[in-house]
């Protein structure tokens, strides 16, 4: 009897835990700065477990059919409380007020447990012992409940999983103490059944945890998730809200198909209209067909050559209805050969030649991409320009991370290319870089292909005007062997973001 | 439940969680030439000589050194060689080894940028297209990320330690540079190392590196980890088995701010795949020389069934050998080698780590071994998903003789466990990622430059190249490194061709 009393103590202290240090979890993920969260949580939470301590007492008779009721409180609360969070996070404005709430609820539920459980006992022990063995048992629980937590709890049962389970174990000291205290009890039945309907309710939530966070993480990222995998190579997102479509690629924005056009047709038009016969081009990455919809509109362009690393992607935008939309089915053109291989093995052993090359990759954020960005690659990708070959990439924001766009400006110079740097302003992405590359001189086109939406011939010297705050920085070139541009690409971005 | 009771029962629940099935991991070890070499020193009986083949110069050895010789004749347009090879593969701690995802060496496993008086490797390196127009090969330097060091729980970028350092340590650390500085701007310090030994320096290998440290009230743990570190890298001996000379020439004897080294997935085994095809025609592999002996103006050199005739011989294998090898030569006291065990682990994913990601080079603090290179690191590919890395280890606590006995002792599965266990440190999910680990043993990987080896008697009457046999093991430099095994083989060679009236 002893024994099995002081473990419902180390349970219900451990649940107490638990309920805590997720609240705090939850709030340092969703909303940042954990220092802030965990102290606040934590000072809320021992404030109410005083508050409840002092209700405590107030309550003069049934103490063990109040004892079993907050058990079974606690239990409903603080098992669905990391599930209404997410919810409450995604669905409403009042997240904070909603945690602090529930935080408080709990705190002062688990304060009223504890004095609440040394008073029913007292008449069984000295109120030595009493006092001894409840907070032995109750700090016992706590550090329990601290271990399990990082090691266990979050890495394989995740948050929401986590507070039903405690929950359930809330629920469970409640119908076994209908049993510990059935002598002080008037009724037990009714006690009973009411536990086995809150067990049943948190299982049923337990074997659904999943499609809460689901539910939740569709409104994290805003929009509604229309398509989501994980291939070999990446994690596919793309979401919708109303007529506008994004794709992410390891959580990066890669477009909006509200301003995608800014992005494409200033990409390509610069240097494809100024190439006199472009015959045969060369995509790489590009494996949403964006770009190759635009060279498309060019009818000399005999093949137009895709190399992108994810078969899984191109294969998305040739046969997604909403995708194909997009690029305007430009997958399916018998013009266009994709091939889906990693990008500098491909550039080092082919042979062929070509008018115009588009370099088009994600921003380099790891030295792995960081490699698609060197002297090396460039000068590979250069030995397959023909005489009137022209060379264009995809170089991050000049705005937002200054060094590294000029630094790839360099890295083209030192692989013995001629230089010609422009920028745009995308509305989702913000200003953004090109360069175009070549072994001779550019001049600007005076003839574009009709129906362009953004890029006009008048406007095209304005984009190779660079205002002071984007203007050329000193900078080394990317190396295979010391890749500045990473290092820089991680400064520029922590510099804004801070 | 008592509170003992409760505490078997979670800590039991714990370690259940971290249980999972071994997976099964295949291999074994791929050398077996200690045997032949044991029966040299054990003089067991070889086949009879039945024919007969005559040249100007055979070449005793097919590693760097004797590998070079043989660049260097063919380079001047000479014919009349042969260069005989005791192994089935040339290449001696060169050799590389290959699979179905990447080549990977079996030793030696870069060069350092080679400095302005090491003009014989920048030689070979212009030929093969990695030093042009005075401009390094950016494909042949090490990519970044470079290297990286495990301690405190963490890799952190870089080997040298950077975390947790007090500023003694640090005090220490600059100290040293600034005496390292001192000695690299006195010139005694360089690769080849012959070019520029002075007897002024002397009294810097008659004490071990360990004391000569002491001696300049270096006591820092942190610095004196490192510096044996770098012992056991370069040498395989800890710092007390080192002559400071050689101590001080592993920084002393290159600059520091070079962007480097030169590397390639099979390790230096691509220099030896470019020589053999150029003059793999001269090299015949599987052919140990077991007798060379003066008959009058000429040498007669027994290996196998055949007796090769020649005027000069250019002795490349580990010197060692010669006193077992060459008739009439008296013992040698003053050659002393590290015995290695080298792993390549094939490995089906990447292990997690906790800090900086993989790179080339991964050390692991207070580990007896040397760590591991990973050999898929110069891929140009972005997307990477299996790989096989190179496990060094430097038998290094005790003496070299009773390591051999334990490389000779032990089978594949002590070894196998031995280097998953030091791994298991770092990598915890080791054993769920590793799918084969080979082996190969070296009871004489690497000269050891112990105190007085470079200053021996023995050594620089023996490297002094007169006389028409030649003596051109990287050992005679004290220490065996890519460049001093170059430069002993071109040099061998260009007196070679001096002896037989080409030069």
């Amino acid at each position: 009897m002893g024994i099995l009393l002081f473990i419902s103590v180390l349970l219900i202290a451990a649940c107490g835990l638990i309920y805590e240090l997720i609240a705090g979890t939850l709030a340092s993920y969703l909303l940042g700065d954990s220092v802030l969260q965990f102290s606040t949580i934590i000072g809320c939470y021992l404030f109410a477990m005083g508050i409840g301590s002092a209700l405590s007492r107030y309550i003069h008779r049934g103490l063990a059919y109040r004892f079993v009721w907050i058990e079974l409180l606690l239990g409903v609360i603080g098992g669905f409380s990391s599930a209404l969070l997410f919810l409450a996070f995604a669905y409403s404005q009042g997240f904070q007020i909603i945690m602090y709430a529930l935080v408080v609820v709990i705190g002062m539920l688990v304060g009223l447990e504890i004095p609440i459980l040394m008073r029913i006992v007292r008449e069984r022990y000295h109120f030595r012992d009493v006092v001894a063995h409840v907070l032995t048992f109750d700090y016992l629980g706590a550090l329990g409940a601290s271990l399990l937590f990082p090691i266990l709890l979050v890495p394989y049962f995740g948050l929401v999983r986590s507070a039903m389970l405690f929950g359930l174990i809330n629920v469970a000291v409640a119908l076994w103490s209908t049993f510990l205290f059935s002598k002080q009890l008037p009724s037990t039945r009714a006690l009973r059944v009411l536990c086995v309907l809150v067990i049943c309710g948190l299982a049923v939530g337990l074997a659904q945890a999943k499609r809460i966070t689901a539910a939740a993480e569709d409104n994290i990222y805003a929009d509604e998730i229309i398509f989501a995998r994980d291939t070999r190579y990446q994690h596919i997102v793309l979401t919708r809200f109303k007529d506008d479509i994004r794709l992410f690629l390891n959580s990066h924005l890669q477009f909006s198909s509200r301003d995608e056009y800014r992005y494409h047709e200033a990409l390509i038009h610069p240097a494809l209209a100024a190439i006199p016969t472009p015959r045969r081009v060369l995509v790489l990455g590009g494996g949403d067909g964006l770009a190759v919809r635009e060279i498309l509109k060019y009818p000399q362009v005999e093949s137009v050559t895709l190399v992108d690393l994810d078969p899984e992607m191109t294969h998305l935008f040739s046969t997604h209805p909403m995708l194909t939309g997009l690029n305007q089915k430009s997958f399916q053109s018998p013009r266009v050969h994709i091939i889906n291989a990693d990008a500098f093995p491909w550039v080092d052993s082919s042979t062929d030649s070509f008018d115009f090359i588009v370099i088009d990759f994600p921003d380099p954020t790891n030295y792995s991409l960081g490699k698609l960005y060197t002297t090396a690659f460039y000068k590979a990708a250069a030995r397959h320009l023909s005489v009137q070959g022209l060379m264009v990439v995809q170089s991050t924001s000049p705005m937002f991370a200054r060094d590294s766009y000029w630094c790839i400006v360099e890295t083209l110079k030192q692989a013995n290319l001629k230089t010609y740097p422009y920028h745009v302003y995308v509305p989702s992405f913000g200003e953004w870089g090109f360069v175009i590359a070549s072994g001779h001189e550019y001049q600007p086109p005076t003839l574009l292909p009709a129906g362009l939406r953004f890029v006009s011939v008048d406007g095209l010297p304005s984009m190779f005007q660079f205002p002071p705050d984007m203007s050329p920085m000193t900078m080394p070139p990317n190396r295979l062997n010391d890749q500045v541009l990473v290092r820089a690409y991680d400064q520029d971005w922590k510099d804004i973001s801070h | 439940m008592s509170r003992r009771k409760f505490l078997e029962t979670g800590s039991a629940a714990l370690i259940g969680l971290s249980i999972k099935g071994d997976r099964f991991i295949a291999g074994g070890f791929v050398n077996e030439s200690f045997q032949l070499g044991h029966k040299l020193r054990d003089h067991g009986s070889f086949v009879a000589v039945t024919k007969v083949e005559k040249h100007s110069v055979v070449i005793v050895g097919g590693g760097i050194a004797g590998l070079s010789a043989a660049w260097r004749l063919h380079k001047r347009g000479f014919k009349d060689f042969v260069l005989l090879e005791m192994n089935d593969q040339p290449g001696g701690n060169s050799r590389w080894g290959e699979n179905e995802i990447t080549a990977y060496p079996w030793a030696a496993h870069y060069v350092p940028v080679p400095g302005p008086k090491a003009t014989y490797v920048r030689e070979l390196f212009e030929e093969l297209g990695v030093l042009k127009d005075g401009v390094w090969e950016e494909r042949f330097l090490c990519f970044t990320p470079q290297e990286r060091l495990f301690l405190y729980g963490r890799w952190q970028d870089g080997i040298e330690p950077a975390i947790g350092l007090t500023d003694k340590d640090r005090d220490q650390f600059r100290r040293l540079e600034e005496l390292i500085h001192n000695f690299r701007a006195s010139g005694a310090f360089t690769i080849p190392m012959e070019r520029g030994l002075l007897p002024s320096t002397a009294d810097l290998d008659r004490s071990s590196f360990t004391d000569w440290l002491s001696q300049q009230g270096m006591d820092s743990r942190i610095l004196n980890w490192y510096m044996n570190y770098c012992c056991r890298d370069d040498y395989g001996a800890l710092a007390v088995d080192t002559s400071a000379w050689a101590g001080v020439h592993y920084f002393a004897s290159r600059e520091p701010e070079d962007k480097g080294p030169l590397t390639w997935p099979e390790g230096n085994g691509w220099i030896v795949k470019r020589l053999l095809e150029r003059m793999g025609t001269y090299v015949r592999s599987g052919q140990m020389v077991h007798r060379i002996a003066e008959r009058g103006k000429s040498f007669s050199i027994c290996s196998g069934e055949t007796e090769h005739r020649a005027e000069c011989v250019i002795f490349a294998a580990p010197t060692f050998l010669a006193p077992y090898i060459i008739e009439g030569m008296a013992p040698l006291h003053d050659f002393e080698y590290s015995p290695w065990l080298t792993a390549n682990l094939t490995l089906d994913r990447l292990p997690a780590s906790y800090g900086t990601d993989l790179t080339w080079d991964n050390v692991v603090m207070d580990s007896p071994t040397l760590g591991y290179v990973d050999a898929m690191h110069q891929t140009l590919r972005s997307h990477v998903e299996r790989t096989v890395w190179t496990f060094y280890w430097a038998l290094s606590e005790g003496t070299p003789s009773a390591n051999r006995a334990l490389l000779l002792q032990k089978d594949w599965n002590y070894w196998k466990e031995a280097i998953l266990h030091d791994l298991e440190r770092v990598h915890p999910d080791i054993r769920q990622c590793v799918s084969r680990i080979d082996l190969m043993s070296f009871g004489h990987a690497m000269a050891r430059p112990k105190p007085g080896a470079i200053f021996s008697a023995e050594r620089r009457k023996l490297a002094q190249l007169n006389g028409r046999l030649l003596f051109a093991n990287s050992d005679l430099s004290g220490f065996s490194i890519f460049e001093e095994a170059q430069y002993r083989g071109v040099r061998a060679a260009e007196t070679a061709l001096h002896l037989v009236g080409r030069a």
